[in-house]
């Protein structure tokens, strides 16, 4: 029996190829985005929970008031280590403090590679709970001992073993690998980290580092621990919340730091402070973005019933014969709802395949490494027991409202489906396209404001600027030899030093007074120090007075100023002021127009520009225009090799750095594309559901008018007006709720463009033209038909 | 007024043709009312479609009007139809949204009559059919015969040459089919409109002063 059933359902699907297609497409396209969100969802909330201490691990947030303002960071003092583990032992199990994650060559006889490790505590891989394949898991207690993860110790020692080995951090410490580690999966907060040093080493490893031991005011190191049984993050942060306010100088009260216990939960999905409070982060997409899913799938759900229903009209003859030949209703019942099932499983295997084909694609969008669960049976079994749903759910229509009919009304063709049936597929119709209208202005605005911010100027040249960070005592001193070699092949135009690369500031400073400043404002200057040729090297603009020169001996005391530093300050003439800092004295001798180095969407923050050979970590280097990039790059690191052979020669370039200061947003923009993009197809399947449904329910009326004179024209024009009513109303519906949406999302930018009045034209004119095409298809289609066929009396 | 000329009309079944008309020849004047009697499947509404516009032929020569039909462009013979011709049916096939009155104007919007001209012309049909008191009811409200006298007066409102009706009669009962039949003697002999009718009834066939017998697509006679 339930062989027949199968065979008709197929036989009436392949009788109806196009619309078919349609059908299963829709669905299908619905189930794919859903299964795509679904892993997305399941990825971002499944983050770091590969720690077994995951409930219990924390990090040590400080909230610090500057001019008003309360600032939080994850950035605190040396000693508050030894404070937590003295005066508040009882709250954890753990206490451990690391250095940020960074660059640093690894050296294995003449092997050098550049790692992205971590200095931390002994007890920090017990704490995270490292997969230990090799060694031990207190591996970091010899201070000259180092933890590779897997695919380092492969790199370096391939099948040999690594056990023992000794190696160099940068070119200098001595270390010996005591453990390898499983690498750390990508959705894990520490999952670049690909070697673990120990804390012990780092503080010998440079001096600052040894001086802030017992500095409360220096906040340069991060806090991680795992609270006890027992307790929670609540009781602990309240707990620990004046730890460091009660241990610094009466001057520094001030600043009235508040220390909280971040959960590892939220690290990673809820990490936007504000006024020392989490407000947010990742989790507003990781809800919107569920919300837009279930939605997504909602509306192809809905759809598949329109069109599967709006064709059962056509059905409801078949209904009257095989009750006259005496079908049960049961069977009739079967009969429809083995097809919407058999339909909706066509349609799952599709989305899955549909979902795997795009995954590539949406992994590169999401930054992400999905993957299907091909062997997950729950997987499956959920995708099919909804498949079975929406199946059943579809068919319930047709199965159960045709198969209540009096065979005979049926047969004589006097059945008609109810003139209301229309009003939900109205309804869907303006919510389907009030979405996709929103989704348009949206994607619009989002663009705008990336082309916006991009085309900000930056203050300076990023084009042929190649940037060398120096990660190892090596590249000291050699900056002469570099330079004179470099010109002398004709590499560069210019090049010099500086403390950060340009596409980002590593320092702040306070406490720089002039004379004038007002008592009551507390100063925090961005701080960058560079060598004479900076301003050649990266073309800045002059503003006022001159750049740095070799001319003038007294310029290892001189600074330059941004133009948003000479606005903080106050001063009129800010050439020739003197600023204090430190007990020193450095005089102003030039105003450059400002420099964006850090988030392109934010103001630009006052800066400092002091001349200095000693602070610096980067190289900048001005490509040859004369020569080709290729070429350049070839001199330059022939030269690099041959100066500073020990170190691996790696580097960046300042357009490549800039531009991934948009990477987020324009990830916002491309999902705001795909959604948008896919709102449109659905809502077009929608109005296509609604204009044929309307079409068949009208073939009587349309064939009358035709007999009576109408043209094709006056009948596309009478049953194309309504749909045009109902995109407008969504239109109406869908502009406010953009508009506050977007303005809100704006704020998020400092520096922000306005939303035009013409994405919403735009958007509304795109709705309207899809919609005139879709419904024109139909109705004229309809209209064409001839009166003799649809006014047959028989 | 009319001439039709070798009309054929025929369905492909597999390979075959399966003719539905056969060499149909005829002419019919202005002012006549003709009935065309047959057996079911004998091909009268498919002529009467083809006469009405509705429809064409395979093959053959349908001149009305002193106008080649067949030769004319969609748009001239959808005018011509416009224009000229009234269709009423045996399934009424009014509009069950619009009420009496609205259904009858339904013709005269696609002619483009001004609104005046419009409420002028449906208050005479109204007033000609005894309907005025029903023009705000719909449809369904009416009985069979009621409807049927609103879907002549739709087929009249543009004041047609020629009026073609299939079956008007066959839904309704005999004294409803008697008053509809004098109707369109009525019409024929006092407003002169050529009337060609379909009609199974040898007594209705009796109103028109000539008869058509149609069997298996052919003319007998």
């Amino acid at each position: 029996m339930i062989k027949t059933y199968f065979k008709i359902a197929w036989r009436n699907l392949a009788k109806n190829k196009k619309s078919a297609i349609i059908n299963v497409a829709g669905l299908a396209l619905g189930m794919a985005v859903f299964i795509l969100i679904a892993l997305w969802v399941w990825d971002e909330l499944s983050f770091d929970k590969y720690h077994k201490n995951y409930d219990d691990i924390g990090q040590v947030v400080q909230t610090q008031t500057w001019n008003g303002k309360e600032e939080s960071g994850v950035a605190v003092p040396f000693p508050l280590g030894e404070e937590l583990r003295t005066n508040y032992g009882d709250q954890f199990k753990y206490v451990v403090m690391a250095s940020w994650e960074g660059e640093r060559v690894l050296s294995y006889g003449d092997k050098n590679l550049s790692q992205n490790g971590i200095y931390i505590d002994t007890d920090g891989p017990a704490m995270l709970t490292l997969d230990i394949l090799k060694g031990s898991i207190d591996g970091l207690t010899d201070p000259n001992s180092i933890m590779l993860s897997a695919s380092t110790a492969k790199a370096f020692f391939g099948d040999q073993d690594p056990i023992n080995q000794l190696m160099k951090i940068n070119q200098q410490l001595p270390v010996k690998v005591t453990a390898v580690y499983a690498d750390l999966p990508s959705n894990t907060t520490f999952a670049n980290i690909k070697f673990m040093a120990p804390w012990a080493l780092y503080i010998t490893s440079e001096s600052w580092i040894s001086y802030a031991k017992t500095e409360w005011g220096n906040n340069s190191f991060q806090a991680f621990a795992q609270i006890n049984d027992h307790t929670d993050f609540a009781t602990v942060s309240r707990n620990i919340a004046d730890a460091k306010l009660n241990r610094v100088s009466d001057d520094a009260k001030k600043f009235n730091a508040q220390l909280t216990l971040h959960p590892m939960r939220d690290w990673h999905l809820r990490n936007k402070w504000e006024n020392g409070q989490v407000v947010g982060g990742l989790i507003e997409y990781v809800n919107l973005f569920s919300i837009i899913g279930v939605f997504v799938l909602l509306l192809a759900c809905i759809n598949f019933m329109n069109l599967s229903t709006a064709r059962s009209e056509k059905r409801a003859k078949e209904v009257g014969i095989r009750k006259t030949v005496g079908s049960p209703r049961q069977q009739l019942i079967a009969q429809f709802l083995s097809e919407s099932v058999l339909v909706a499983c066509i349609a799952f295997l599709f989305a899955v395949l549909l979902a795997a084909v795009l995954l590539p694609w949406f992994n590169q969008v999401a930054g992400k490494k999905l993957e299907i669960l091909w062997t997950n049976g729950w997987f499956w079994g959920i995708g099919f027991l909804f498949s079975l749903l929406t199946g059943l759910l579809a068919g319930s229509y047709p199965a159960f409202y045709l198969s209540s009919f009096n065979p005979l009304t049926v047969l004589k063709g006097t059945f008609r489906i109810g003139r209301l049936a229309g009003l939900p597929r109205k309804i869907l119709v303006v919510v389907q396209f009030s979405v996709s209208v929103a989704l348009i202005i949206g994607t619009i605005v989002v663009f705008r404001q990336i082309r916006y911010t991009k085309d900000r100027p930056v203050g300076y040249d990023r084009d042929r600027l190649m940037m060398v960070e120096m990660k190892t005592s090596d590249f000291y001193g050699k900056f002469d030899v570099l330079r004179t070699q470099l010109k002398e092949k004709g590499a560069v135009e210019e090049l010099s030093e500086s403390s950060s690369p340009l596409t980002a500031v590593w320092s702040n400073q306070g406490g720089i007074t002039w004379p004038g400043k007002d008592p009551a404002l507390q100063t925090d200057f961005a701080s960058i120090w560079v060598t004479h040729e900076f301003g050649e090297t990266v073309d800045w603009q002059i503003r006022e007075g001159r750049d740095f020169s070799r001319e003038f001996g007294t310029d290892s005391t001189a600074v330059i100023l941004n133009e948003a530093a000479v606005k903080f300050m106050g001063v009129q003439h800010p050439v020739g002021t003197t600023l204090t800092w430190n007990n020193k004295d450095y005089h102003i001798v030039g105003v450059v127009s400002d420099l964006i180095m850090d988030s392109p969407f934010r103001p630009v923050k006052q800066t400092i520009y002091f001349m200095n050979y000693e602070m610096v970590n980067w190289i900048n280097l001005k490509l040859n225009t004369q020569k080709s990039t290729q070429e350049c790059i070839a001199l330059i690191e022939e030269v690099f090799s041959d100066v500073i052979p020990n170190a691996p020669f790696e580097y960046q370039f300042a357009d490549d750095e800039y531009a991934a200061k948009f990477a987020q947003e324009e990830r916002v923009g491309k999902l705001a594309t795909f959604f948008a993009g896919l709102a449109i197809v659905i809502s077009c399947l929608g109005i296509f559901g609604l204009a044929s449904f309307v079409a068949e329910q009208r073939t009587k009326e349309i064939g009358i008018r035709k007999v009576v004179g109408a043209s094709i024209f006056q009948l596309w024009r009478l049953l194309s007006t309504n749909f045009v009513i109902l995109v407008l109303i969504s239109c109406f519906v869908a502009s406010p709720i953009a508009y506050y949406f977007l303005d809100n999302w704006l704020q998020n930018y400092e520096y922000r463009s306005t939303i035009p009045w013409w994405a919403f034209a735009a958007a509304i004119g795109g709705a309207l033209l899809i919609t005139m095409i879709i419904v024109s298809l139909q109705t004229v289609r309809a209209a064409r038909i001839n009166p003799v066929e649809s006014l047959r009396d028989e | 007024m009319i001439e039709l000329k070798n009309i054929f009309k025929w369905y492909k079944v597999g390979g075959n043709r399966t003719f539905v008309l056969k060499d149909i020849n005829l002419r019919i004047a202005a002012g006549e009312f003709v009935s065309i009697m047959g057996p079911s499947g004998s091909g009268k509404s498919t002529l009467l479609h083809i006469l009405g516009l509705l429809d064409e032929p395979d093959e053959g020569e349908y001149i009305f009007l002193d106008e080649n039909v067949l030769g004319l462009k969609e748009k001239q013979r959808s005018a011509l139809y416009k224009q000229h011709i009234g269709f009423v049916f045996q399934a009424y096939h009014l509009i069950d949204e619009l009420t009496v009155y609205e259904n009858i104007e339904t013709p005269l919007i696609y002619k483009n009559f001004k609104s005046g001209e419009r409420k002028a012309i449906v208050a005479e049909m109204l007033d000609r059919f005894g309907i005025v008191g029903k023009k705000d009811l719909f449809p369904t409200q009416l009985s069979g015969g009621q409807q049927q006298l609103v879907g002549i007066a739709r087929a009249l409102a543009i004041k047609p040459r020629l009026l073609l009706a299939d079956e008007p009669t066959g839904n309704l009962n005999s004294k409803q089919g008697e008053s509809i039949m004098e109707l369109f003697k009525q019409l024929n002999e006092e407003d002169g409109v050529t009337i060609i009718q379909v009609t199974h009834s040898e007594k209705n066939a009796e109103y028109g002063n000539r008869i058509i017998e149609l069997l298996d697509g052919q003319l007998v006679s």
